[in-house]
C-alpha cells in the first residue's frame, strides 16, 4: 500500500504539471459559474448582442417576452402608476387630441346638419325613418343630406413623393398626378418644417375653397390623398385610414425597398377604386306637395286679390257715376292713385257731400280723397234753397223758381214781403222776384174791419151834436174797430187814412148844419183821441147836408142823417193798387 | 418608373430656364420664393423604358434663402447647377452637394455649368474643370439659351441612377 502512495504522488504532481493551466482554468470557470454576480455581469454584456441576433433571426423573442413584459407593465402600474402616466403622456396626448378633435368635428357636422333639417318637410320625414329603422334621427339626416363625390385618390410613397397609384373619377378634371403629388408632398414637408415639432401633428385636411378637400391619411411609408368634393361623413375617412393601414399591411416591405418602380402596388388599383365613393342628390322630379300647396296659395290669392279688385272697380264705377248726376256736384276728374280714389270738382255748399253718400259696401271699399272746390249751383232748385236759408219764408209761403224770376206765393206778413223784395234779387240766379201771389192775412182783416166801419153809422139827436141813447153800444165798437185798425196798420205797413163825415139833415140853414155836423165828428175823433187813438191817421169833416146818407123822403128818413159815417183811405201796396 | 430628383444651385444660377424646355411643370414660379421648390416632370427613354423624373426644383440657395433639407429626401439623383460666369456658384454648387451628402447620402449626381453661350465672360478656367472631372464629377457644361447638352445630361443621369 505505501508503495502506492509515492505512485499518487507523483501521479499527483504529474497532473499539476501537465494540467496546472487547464485546472486554474477549470476552477475559474466553476467560480464563474458558481458566482450568480460574475455570470450577470457577463450576460449584461452578451444581452444586447443576442437580442439584436435574436430579433434578426425571427420573431421568436418578441412572442417569448410578451407575458413577461405584460406582467412587468402590470406590476408596474400597481406600484408606480405615475411613472407609467408620465412615460406614456407624450405619446397619449396627441393621440387622445386627434380622437376629441375628430369626434367634435364629427357632432358639429351632425348637430349643422340635424338643426337644419329639423323643421322641414323632409325633417319629418326622416324623423320617420329614424323610427321606422331604429337609428338615431341625426344619423338619418347625415345619411340623407351628405352629397359629395371623391374625384381621385392618389396613393404617394412618403419618403420620395412619387405616386404608387393614381385613381380617378370619370368626370374630374386632373394635372399629372406625378407633379401634383410631388407638390402635395414638398407642401407637407413645407407645412412640418415651419409649423409643426412632432412628427404627430401632421398635414391631415387641405381645404380648396368652399367645396374642395383633399384628405391626407398617413401610414408609415405610404400617404393616401383623396380629392373631394362636396360635404362628405367624416366615417369615409376611418375607410381610408383602413385602406392605408391595408396597403401596409400587405405591402409594408415594397414599399420601404420602393426605388420607382410602382408596379408592385398596381395591386391596389380595384381597392382604391372602391374607395371613389360619391353620393349624388337626386333631383326629385315630382313636384313636393309643399310646392303644390304653394302654388294652389298663389293662385287662390290671386283670384281672390283679382276678384276684390273687380269688385272695387265696379263699386267705384257706380259710386262715381251716382255722384256724377247729383245736382250741386261737378266732378272735374276721378282717378286712381295708388290705393287711393282721387275726386276733384266742385260742390255747392248746399248740395249732398259726396263723403255722405257712401253706402256701408262702399266706405268699406273704397278709400277716398276728396278736393272740392265751393260754387253756387243754379240749379233751380238750390236757389230755391239758398232763397229759403237767407229769407227764411214763413211756412205760409212756397217759393218757386222760373227763368230767373222767384215767386212767392201764400201768405206772409208785411215785413217778410219787405224782405223778400231787398234781398231775392241779390240771392245768385235770381234778376227778379214776384210777389203777386203773396197775401198778408192782417191786410185781409184790415180790410175787413175797414169795410165793417165804412158801414158803421152813429146817430145823433136832432139838432144836436149828443147821441142817440142806444148809440152807446155802437161808439164802443167803433173805438174797438179802430184800436184794431190802428193795430193792424203798423203791421201791414199801408197807410191808412180815416174821416169822419159828420151829416145833418136838411131841416135848417146849411150854415149852422155845417157846423153841427162838425160838431157831431168832433165829438167822436175827441171820444177816440180821450181812448187812445193816434190821432194822425183820423181827420174830421163836417158836410152838413151834402152827400147825405140817405134821401129824405119821409119826416123818419131824417133820423138817418143825423149820423156821422166813415170813409177810409188804404193803399194797398201789396196788389200795388190803393182803395 | 418614375425617379425623385433634385435640382440645387445657388441664387440666379439659370436652373428653372435651363430646364423648362425640357420639363412639364403646372406650378407657376411663385413656388419657388413660397413654398421653396417647384415640381417638374421630364420622360427620359432608357434602354426601351421610360424613366419619369420628378425634378424638385428648389429655390436657389444664396445667404438669406437655405435650401430646405427635407425637400432633398427620398431623392435618386441630383443635379447640380453652377454659373460659368460666377466662379462663386461652383462652390456653392459643391457645398450643397457635400449637405446633400451628409443629409441623404451619397447618390448619382451630375453638375451642370451653365451659361456656356458666353464662354467669354466665365470666371471659371478650364483647368478647374479638368480639375473636377479628373475627380470623376459628370460636369456637363450646359447653355440654358441655347439648350446645348441639357437633354443629354438628363440621359447621363439617369443611366447613373438606373445603374446604381
Amino acid at each position: 500500500m505505501t508503495s502506492k502512495a509515492p505512485d499518487i504522488q507523483m501521479l499527483e504532481n504529474l497532473k499539476d504539471l501537465l494540467l496546472k493551466t487547464e485546472q486554474n482554468q477549470i476552477q475559474s470557470i466553476e467560480k464563474r459559474l458558481d458566482d450568480p454576480m460574475v455570470r450577470a455581469i457577463e450576460i449584461s454584456d452578451a444581452l444586447p448582442d443576442a437580442i439584436s441576433l435574436s430579433i434578426r433571426q425571427g420573431d421568436k423573442l418578441p412572442r417569448v417576452i410578451q407575458p413577461v413584459i405584460d406582467d412587468s407593465i402590470k406590476v408596474s402600474v400597481q406600484n408606480n402608476p405615475k411613472a407609467i402616466a408620465d412615460a406614456i403622456f407624450p405619446a397619449l396626448g396627441p393621440a387622445i387630441r386627434k380622437a376629441i378633435t375628430s369626434t367634435i368635428m364629427g357632432m358639429i357636422q351632425s348637430l349643422n346638419q340635424v338643426l337644419n333639417h329639423s323643421f322641414s318637410f323632409n325633417g319629418l320625414k326622416w324623423r320617420f325613418e329614424a323610427l321606422k329603422t331604429g337609428k338615431s334621427f341625426a344619423e338619418v339626416v347625415l345619411l340623407n343630406t351628405l352629397v359629395f363625390q371623391v374625384e381621385q385618390i392618389v396613393l404617394i410613397h412618403k419618403k420620395t413623393g412619387l405616386v404608387l397609384e393614381h385613381v380617378v373619377t370619370k368626370d374630374a378634371i386632373i394635372q399629372d398626378p406625378d407633379l401634383v403629388s410631388g407638390m402635395l408632398s414638398a407642401i407637407q414637408d413645407f407645412v412640418n418644417d415651419s409649423f409643426t415639432t412632432s412628427t404627430d401633428e401632421d398635414l391631415e385636411t387641405l381645404r380648396i375653397g368652399s367645396d374642395r378637400t383633399v384628405w391626407i391619411e398617413k401610414g408609415e411609408h405610404a400617404i393616401l390623398a383623396t380629392v373631394l368634393r362636396g360635404t362628405p361623413p367624416l366615417e369615409l375617412r376611418v375607410q381610408y385610414q383602413e385602406l392605408i393601414e391595408h396597403i401596409h399591411l400587405k405591402s409594408g416591405a415594397a414599399l420601404e425597398q420602393f426605388d420607382g418602380d410602382s408596379s408592385p402596388f398596381a395591386i391596389f388599383r380595384e381597392s382604391l377604386k372602391d374607395g371613389l365613393k360619391s353620393k349624388v342628390k337626386i333631383e326629385q322630379k315630382k313636384i313636393s306637395p309643399l310646392l303644390w300647396v304653394f302654388l294652389l296659395f298663389i293662385l287662390f290669392t290671386s283670384s281672390y286679390f283679382g276678384f276684390t279688385l273687380y269688385q272695387k272697380h265696379k263699386i267705384w264705377k257706380g259710386y262715381l257715376s251716382r255722384i256724377s248726376s247729383e245736382k250741386g256736384l261737378i266732378v272735374l276728374s276721378a282717378k286712381k292713385e295708388n290705393k287711393t280714389y282721387h275726386i276733384s270738382g266742385l260742390l255747392d255748399p248746399l248740395a249732398n257731400n259726396p263723403e255722405t253718400l257712401l253706402t256701408d259696401v262702399e266706405k268699406s271699399n273704397l278709400n277716398l280723397k276728396f278736393a272740392l272746390t265751393p260754387y253756387h249751383s243754379l240749379d233751380p232748385k238750390f236757389i230755391i234753397q239758398r232763397a229759403k236759408n237767407r229769407l227764411k219764408p214763413p211756412s205760409t209761403i212756397t217759393l218757386s223758381f222760373t227763368a230767373g224770376t222767384i215767386h212767392a206765393i201764400g201768405k206772409a206778413n208785411q215785413k217778410w214781403i219787405k224782405k223778400f223784395k231787398d234781398q231775392s234779387i241779390m240771392l245768385p240766379g235770381i234778376d227778379s222776384y214776384n210777389i203777386k201771389k203773396i197775401q198778408n192775412p192782417n191786410q185781409t182783416h184790415l180790410e175787413s174791419i175797414l169795410k165793417d166801419l165804412r158801414n158803421i153809422r152813429i146817430y145823433f139827436k136832432n139838432n144836436r151834436s149828443s147821441l142817440v141813447p142806444d148809440q152807446e153800444d155802437v161808439l164802443l165798437d167803433v173805438l174797438e174797430k179802430i184800436k184794431k185798425i190802428q193795430i193792424l196798420q203798423s203791421d201791414t205797413s199801408s197807410p191808412v187814412q180815416i174821416v169822419i163825415f159828420g151829416h145833418t139833415d136838411s131841416s135848417g140853414s146849411e150854415r149852422l148844419n155845417l157846423k153841427l155836423s162838425r160838431d157831431r165828428a168832433e165829438n167822436i175823433f175827441n171820444y177816440l183821441l180821450v181812448n187812445g187813438i193816434n190821432p194822425t191817421f183820423i181827420t174830421i169833416s163836417g158836410i152838413g147836408t151834402q152827400l147825405p146818407l140817405t134821401k129824405e123822403e119821409t119826416l123818419d128818413d131824417k133820423k138817418f142823417n143825423r149820423a156821422i159815417s166813415f170813409k177810409t183811405f188804404y193803399y194797398h201796396t201789396t196788389t200795388g193798387g190803393s182803395q | 418608373m418614375k425617379k425623385k430628383i433634385c435640382m440645387l444651385g445657388a441664387f440666379a444660377v439659370g436652373k428653372t430656364s435651363l430646364v423648362q424646355q425640357y420639363v412639364n411643370s403646372i406650378f407657376s414660379d411663385k413656388y419657388h420664393t413660397t413654398v421653396g421648390v417647384k415640381i417638374e416632370k421630364t420622360t427620359v427613354v432608357m434602354d426601351d423604358t421610360n424613366v419619369d423624373l420628378i425634378i424638385w426644383d428648389l429655390h436657389g440657395e444664396d445667404e438669406f434663402q437655405h435650401v430646405r433639407l427635407s425637400y432633398l429626401k427620398g431623392s435618386s439623383g441630383c443635379i447640380y447647377v453652377a454659373d460659368g460666369t460666377r466662379e462663386k456658384t461652383l462652390a456653392t454648387a459643391l457645398s450643397l452637394r457635400k449637405i446633400a451628402q451628409n443629409t441623404i447620402g451619397k447618390l448619382p449626381f451630375i453638375l451642370m455649368i451653365n451659361k456656356s453661350d458666353i464662354k467669354d465672360q466665365w470666371e471659371i478656367d478650364d483647368e478647374t474643370i479638368d480639375d473636377l472631372k479628373n475627380q470623376g464629377i459628370s460636369l456637363i457644361i450646359t447653355s440654358a439659351k441655347t439648350g446645348d447638352e441639357v437633354e443629354q445630361a438628363f440621359k447621363i443621369l439617369t443611366q447613373k441612377m438606373m445603374e446604381k
